[in-house]
């Protein structure tokens, strides 16, 4: 029985370095693969070469129509003209007013045509609705006599147009522009009747010059719009490779064959993944090229803006090509791992779309306007990249550079979160193998209550933290007014925290495990653990306040916001300190650890997800404070507590810390100001507020710095990460043995 | 070459929650040997295969394949076997002679010796006539032959044919079966899994029966037949599998009776 208690965890497959020449013999398989199968060329090489063309032509089509279509104008009540100088010239305007050279066809009517049988204001009306006209101008009965001196409602010109039409507003434009050069022939004829000089009303000139030359022109236009093709068409052209190269091989059985042959898991994952990347690739240059040299065609055509736009500068256009390898490798991976998860290739298609719905607005992003490259978008997934390469696209060179590190952090980052993610996919045989079964509402209810273990499965942590988020998203949404008075603010922190926090997670963890202590993970840790968190919480709040200020100065909180947090803050200083303590600083660390570092940790921890859990869990608890600037803070300070809530296998020292950092924060201001003299070694008071002394700023660095070394060096006890079942003390247990006897 | 020794396969399921697909499996099959895995469907036949060609990994027990641990040693387990099932299905888009010839270089086979190999191999199971022949245009039987030769491409000692003469029409599953005997005389470990009795009782050395993820019994076939004092094979398999189900169920009702009983002293206290 020796043999069979010794749990074997390992998953087959993954020993072994990666040998190059198998990697390229299966990229090699895969490319041909795809390259003899027709629906893929034809979406990534054939469609594109049409589309384009195609549209091309529409658009030609569709240009000319809309040119041959002349501009309506009515003018009711010509004979109300008579006293004024010059509007109509025969059948249309006085050629001198009208600076456009397309024509407005003009239609005349006398005020009796028209007011001798209908009402002139209902009868117009319904001319600009039908769209019979674009607009009607109404000359009124009483234009002529008006007392200049005098506003009458009665004398004024009436521009009737229609705000749901385009060609409506296109001829308002332009019959606003003759009325007003109409008005102004007037008044200038009118002051030399009074014998004052025109130029008195004219004390200068305008002249607004683009000194923009013509190319720069040429790439602020393609250097937004190249790179957004090129993106979307990079994501498509990696999800459908992916999709047949996973799912579709699961489907006709073919993924087995691979796997039980001498090639390593990382080789399968970085030949597959190769494949996909060169297919993404290619579809994005040859959309990109074959829409370079459609709409240089049909720019040329019609005018663009006013002006011609012609081809984008060549030499530029090459670091797109550069960031589009990191990128589609990213695209790649991400669909390589979520297309593994399917069975088939129609479930896969399934699962690309939410992916896809993910991914767009980072590539949207960037084309929103006013949208640049800065320390904040920089730190953007995809987004950076986008916006890095504009600024290398428009000869930005030293602006680019200085946002260079942080670009490729954040690519590299994802880009090993994304592979590591496929490459685990391919390691896990509930997703190679699992599923298929038929699924059933009411058996899942009964496998959940059944099979209850004595922490979350992963799926159950998801589960959490998504309805945690979900209900402080709508609870957010449902506070209205700020917070009056004491009971305002304890409303306003604890509704939150216990209500969605903790009652969602307490909940779970009696429902659907068997023991409520190992799944919110309160396990006494190592004694020295405990003081160590309260010491790491003390010398890290310095830290925690620099980076706050470091995040604020980078992405400063708006004007509003602040405002509107201006009489929360105030009161909370104003408030009893027990009071805010309690409020502030211990219902936070108790309801949102049990959560994030308890039931959700715990969930994710388990089937090697170290890395998981500290990752998600910080990323969930960052989300769950709402304010981008606290968010980004919470989710960094989260990296650390989900760290150390590995280290020590307990939820307790992360309380601690999370307890210690919360009130200090909000107590420095009474440090500041107290009566205690040892105050002044560590907090001063500024005019911004209270501040760290420097000197306990380096301490407290170093003494933080050797607490977390600490924590380092503690010896696993349980390894949660590598149970399947546990008991009630966290001991492993071997399944078989419980259900040998049943 | 093959020693397994109390392997057990844990799921988890949604119907039944945590099911045990094997159940302390131990055997061993030796060199030039035929060793038969016969059961019903669902007996945990498959389950132990890969297993042994270390596409699972098991969740107890140990299995070493040509003196290689599955679960430690994957790579190498994989170099010295051949696996055939009825999940390897072959490439479509690729002809036999490209899919075989794949699947040796992933061996890492010297490409002179290879097409050498090829060559033979292609001769030896009479496969020339449809080298040319794209996957998706092959005939079941065509494709089966893809599929043994992918597995002996690299010459391995130990090979594993799973349920491998499924859905094959009488002429193809014989030529197979012939293709298996030569093999052993050749001096292959050849492990065999099927729910046709008559294959096993043509072809086997060694023969285990499989039930419900357990082994209940285990020998060569006159083995069986003297323990079990029964000359038909078939109805020694019946046999077998109802005596073990009978066994199960009473087994079960025992337990149930004991929990009721105990709840029944619980409430009168």
């Amino acid at each position: 029985m020796s043999l069979s208690s010794e749990p074997k965890m390992q998953v087959s497959g993954f020993y072994g370095k990666p040998r190059l020449q198998a990697i390229w013999l299966i990229y090699i398989r895969e490319m041909r693969d795809q390259l003899r199968d027709r629906r893929t060329l034809f979406t990534i090489a054939i469609l594109p070469i049409l589309l384009y063309p195609l549209v091309g032509t529409l658009l030609l089509q569709i240009a000319q129509f809309t040119r041959q279509h002349e501009t309506s104008v009515c003018i009711v009540g010509t004979d109300h003209l008579q006293e004024a100088p010059p509007l109509l010239d025969g059948e249309s305007f006085v050629e001198s007013l009208t600076d456009d050279e397309a024509r407005l066809k003009v239609l005349q009517y006398r005020w009796n045509d028209i007011a001798s049988s209908k009402d002139v204001s209902e009868e117009t009306n319904s001319w600009v609705r039908d769209g019979t006209f674009d607009v009607v101008v109404i000359i009124p009965a009483n234009f002529a006599a008006a007392n200049p001196e005098t506003i009458d409602d009665t004398a004024a010109v009436q521009l009737l147009y229609n705000v749901g039409s385009d060609r409506s507003m296109v001829a308002r434009d332009r019959v606003e522009s003759i009325l007003g050069n109409w008005r102004a022939g007037w008044i200038e004829s009118r002051l030399i009747k009074s014998g004052i000089d025109v130029e008195t009303i004219n004390p200068f000139q305008l002249n607004d010059i683009d000194i923009a030359p013509e190319r720069t022109k040429e790439t602020a236009f393609w250097s937004k719009l190249l790179p957004f093709i090129m993106l979307v068409w990079a994501m498509t052209g990696a999800f459908y490779p992916a999709i047949d190269l996973v799912a579709g091989e699961k489907e006709r059985g073919t993924l087995e064959t691979l796997l039980c042959s001498p090639a390593l898991r990382s080789e399968i994952v970085w030949g597959k993944l190769g494949a996909v990347t060169s297919f993404s690739m290619f579809t994005a240059i040859l959309n990109a090229a074959s829409m370079l040299v459609t709409s240089s065609f049909v720019f040329r055509q019609i005018s663009v803006g006013g002006g011609t736009i012609g081809a984008p500068p060549l030499t530029p256009m090459l670091w797109l090509l550069v960031a589009l390898i990191p990128l589609a490798t990213l695209f790649s991976a991400t669909a390589l791992a979520v297309a593994a998860m399917a069975k088939s290739s129609k479930e896969g298609q399934y699962y690309l779309m939410p992916l896809m719905m993910v991914t767009l607005p980072l590539v949207l992003l960037p084309m929103l306007p006013g949208t640049t490259l800065s320390a904040g978008t920089s730190l953007i997934p995809v987004t950076g990249m986008f916006l890095l390469v504009r600024a290398l696209v428009e000869g930005q060179y030293y602006f680019a550079l200085l946002h260079l590190p942080l670009v490729i952090g954040v690519t590299s980052g994802c880009l090993w979160l994304a592979v590591t993610w496929a490459r685990r996919q391919f390691d896990n045989e509930s997703v190679l193998f699992g599923g298929g079964e038929q699924w059933e509402l009411n058996m899942w209810v009964r496998h959940l209550w059944r099979d209850r273990q004595t922490s979350a499965s992963p799926a159950q942590a998801y589960a959490c933290g998504a309805i945690i988020l979900m209900a402080l998203f709508f609870g957010k949404l449902a506070v209205t007014q700020a917070p009056q008075g004491l009971a305002g603010i304890s409303k306003m922190v604890l509704t939150p925290q216990i209500g969605m926090i903790l009652a969602p997670t307490l909940l779970m963890a009696t429902m659907l495990t068997t023991s409520l202590r190992s799944a919110l993970r309160i396990r006494m840790p190592h004694w020295t653990t405990l003081p160590l968190a309260v010491l790491l919480g003390v010398t890290l709040h310095p830290m925690y306040v620099m980076l706050a200020e470091w995040i604020s100065f980078t992405y400063p909180l708006g004007e509003q916001a602040a405002a509107a947090m201006k009489p929360f803050t105030d009161q909370i200083s104003a408030a009893p300190w027990l009071t805010i303590l309690f409020l502030m600083a211990l219902v936070p660390a108790l309801c949102e650890e049990l959560a994030f570092r308890g039931f959700i940790f715990g969930g994710l921890v388990r089937e090697r997800g170290r890395l998981r859990a500290v990752l998600i869990t910080a990323l969930m608890f960052g989300i769950s404070h709402g304010v981008l600037q606290q968010s980004i803070a919470a989710t960094i300070m989260g990296l650390l507590l989900g760290w150390i809530a590995l280290r020590t296998e307990s939820v307790l020292p992360g309380i601690l810390i999370h307890f210690t950092n919360n009130a200090l924060s909000v107590s420095m201001e009474r440090i500041a100001d107290s009566q205690w003299d040892g105050a002044i070694m560590f907090v001063t008071a500024t005019e911004a507020g209270p501040a760290y002394q420097p000197m306990w700023i380096v301490t407290s660095a170093g003494i933080a710095l050797t607490c977390i070394l600490y924590f380092s060096t503690l010896p696993p006890k349980i390894n949660e990460s590598e149970t399947d079942y546990l008991d009630i003390d966290g001991n492993l247990t071997d399944p078989n043995v419980a259900l040998a006897t049943a | 070459m093959i020693d397994v020794q109390y392997l057990t396969k844990t799921y988890e399921d949604l119907n039944r929650g945590p099911f045990v697909a094997v159940d302390k499996v131990s055997f061993q099959v030796g060199r030039g040997e035929i060793f038969g895995l016969l059961g019903p469907n669902g007996a945990g036949k498959t389950t132990v295969l890969r297993i042994l060609s270390t596409v699972l990994s098991p969740t107890s027990g140990i299995a070493t394949v040509a003196g290689f641990d599955v679960a430690r040693h994957p790579a190498d387990v994989r170099h010295h076997i051949g696996f055939v099932s009825n999940n390897t299905a072959i490439y479509d888009r690729m002809t036999a002679w490209e899919m075989v010839e794949y699947f040796g270089r992933l061996h890492g086979m010297p490409r002179q010796t290879l097409t050498k190999r090829l060559e033979s191999l292609f001769e030896q199971l009479r496969m020339n006539e449809f080298r040319d022949i794209p996957g998706a245009k092959m005939s079941t039987g065509m494709k089966q032959k893809v599929s043994i030769a992918r597995a002996m491409v690299h010459d391995p000692p130990v090979l594993i044919f799973d349920e491998a003469t499924l859905g094959l029409d009488v002429l193809v599953a014989r030529n197979l079966l012939g293709v298996i005997r030569s093999l052993r005389e050749s001096g292959k470990c050849l492990i065999f899994s099927t729910h046709i009795m008559s294959e096993v009782e043509k072809l086997c050395d060694q023969i285990a029966i499989m039930h419900r993820g357990r082994i209940l019994d285990t020998g060569t076939l006159e083995q069986l037949r003297n323990k079990h004092d029964q000359s038909d094979f078939e109805e020694l398999f019946f046999g077998l599998l109802s005596r073990h189900e009978q066994q199960e169920s009473s087994d079960w009702n025992a337990e149930y009776e004991l929990d009721t009983a105990i709840e029944f002293a619980g409430v009168e206290k």
